[in-house]
């Protein structure tokens, strides 16, 4: 309870000092709270940006498509790399070091092949998600008791059996954790991606408010680009109770 | 690892790397995929010569701003990580203010980082050290926060002061976490550092990669790609064996 008011009273504090520290400074360049809550306001209402619901949509759809993709691919993938042992220990080391890289180098080569407009980000969100959900199967794969699998064929168990019924419930937890990275992932990824150059979607607006030089059009924007983040991760967290509520 | 088993996985890498370099030229020349975005690997090798001289300044430039970026994200990262993770209050009040912003998609704040320091190196390094310190603080004060309370317990007991006890037990138990945290960071701090130079550069490695693909230089752009990869690879693999060799030491 101390704790929580001590938060409080922190935000309120930040919220605060920005407020006059950037009357003090340059209302325009640190746009204080109190312009910032009329643009939203004006936002909202469709007054800024006509084409708002559009471009949320826009990127929401590309993060669903990049998500949907990287848990294709990823499971694919990490499945047969963690199930084959010969192949896991040729290509999990290349992956690894794959991931080592900071994947923004892709991106220049994805705009060139995939274009300016939604493909490139939908390629770029997948990219990113597709790491964590990879390394999660493998990793998940590991954790698996081999003792286990082998109990279950002494009884007869066939191999879709055995898959579902024993090894999907015993990796479950690091599955789904790293589902929830990659979704956070590729949501970074699309925002990303649009950010660095796009036509339409969150990014475009928001390139084009700064572009301008709108900067409180900017802030709020920003809010409500953020929204859509924690949204995602609400959704993403209320999984992942659900799965470990299964598991118990 | 049986030799043999190492051997046939040696087997298997290279001959898939060949067969899929293999399959790509032969692709680019039969004309399945379209020479201007995707050339083919000879003329990507072809490439380097052209590209090398402002790939090779660019990457120097780059490098440069992420090891300011990575000293400032490790010290602050480490200090803050050690003062908010070892005292009660302050982390209690403040983790879920570090856990909220290192969720975030910073991207969201890069226009407003370059609205106000401007194009050139001081956002490159602004927006690196903030990619690159949370990961480390977020390690660093779970670190501290996990470090055995026997521990403590035991060196209070027989009297050692606060300052002894920071540096005689915090920090040996915390240095696994933190040379984590080191790893993770650098990564962390190259990938702002291309944001910022993709964004609003007029130099480095990021600036330059922009420019290939705006030219549709695909080849150029491929290689620089690959040098920006093999340069990042090699960084952690160098931070990988110091690690291991310190952990063998300690």
């Amino acid at each position: 309870m101390r704790v929580a008011l001590i938060r409080a009273a922190i935000l309120v504090a930040l919220v605060l000092a920005w407020e006059l520290l950037a009357r003090a400074a340059n209302p325009l360049l640190y746009v204080p709270p109190s312009v910032v809550l009329p643009a939203l306001g004006r936002l909202l209402a469709l007054d800024a940006y006509p084409e708002l619901p559009q471009s949320l949509l826009l990127t929401l759809r590309e993060i669903v498509i990049a998500y949907a993709l990287a848990i294709a691919a990823g499971l694919g993938c990490g499945f047969v790399l963690g199930l084959n042992r010969l192949v896991g220990r040729a290509y999990g080391p290349i992956l690894a070091a794959l991931y080592a890289v900071p994947a923004v180098v892709w991106y220049p080569s994805l705009m060139l092949f995939f274009g300016l407009d939604a493909a490139s980000k939908i390629a770029f969100g997948f990219l990113l998600g597709f790491f964590p959900i990879t390394l999660a199967v493998l990793a998940g794969v590991r954790q698996v008791n081999p003792q286990m699998i082998v109990v279950a064929r002494a009884f007869g168990a066939r191999p879709a059996v055995v898959f579902a019924k024993v090894m999907v419930p015993a990796m479950l937890f690091t599955l789904v954790g790293g589902l929830r990275t990659g979704l956070a992932l590729s949501v970074i990824g699309v925002i990303v991606g649009e950010i660095l150059g796009a036509k339409g979607g969150m990014g475009a607006l928001i390139n084009h408010a700064y572009g301008l030089f709108r900067t409180a059009d900017y802030v709020a924007l920003v809010l409500v680009t953020l929204a859509l983040v924690v949204a995602s991760d609400v959704v993403a967290s209320l999984v992942e109770r659900r799965a470990q509520r299964w598991l118990e | 690892m049986t030799n043999t088993e190492r051997g046939r996985v040696l087997l298997l890498q290279v001959v898939s790397v060949l067969a899929l370099l293999a399959i790509w030229e032969a692709a680019a020349r039969a004309g399945w995929v379209d020479a201007l975005f995707v050339p083919a690997p000879s003329a990507v090798v072809g490439a380097f010569g052209r590209v090398g001289p402002s790939a090779l300044a660019g990457l120097a430039d780059t490098l440069a701003k992420t090891a300011v970026a990575y000293v400032l994200s490790v010290v602050l990262g480490v200090s803050l990580g050690v003062a908010v993770g070892s005292v009660r209050v302050l982390r209690e009040v403040l983790s879920p203010f570090v856990v909220a912003v290192y969720g975030m998609p910073k991207i969201l704040v890069l226009p407003w980082i370059v609205l106000i320091l401007g194009f050139g190196t001081a956002p490159a390094i602004v927006y690196g050290t903030i990619h690159g310190v949370f990961p480390i603080l977020v390690l660093v004060m779970g670190g501290v926060r996990d470090v055995d309370r026997t521990l403590v317990t035991v060196a209070r007991a027989f009297g050692a002061s606060s300052w002894q006890l920071y540096w005689k037990v915090l920090l040996p138990a915390i240095v696994p976490t933190v040379l984590a945290g080191m790893r993770l960071g650098i990564v962390f701090c190259l990938l702002g550092v291309l944001i910022v130079e993709m964004f609003a550069g007029v130099r480095g490695m990021g600036f330059v990669m922009g420019s290939l693909a705006n030219g549709f230089q695909a080849p150029e752009l491929f290689a620089a790609t690959a040098l920006v990869s093999a340069s990042s690879i090699a960084i952690v693999l160098a931070l990988d064996s110091l690690n291991n060799r310190l952990s063998r030491w300690r």
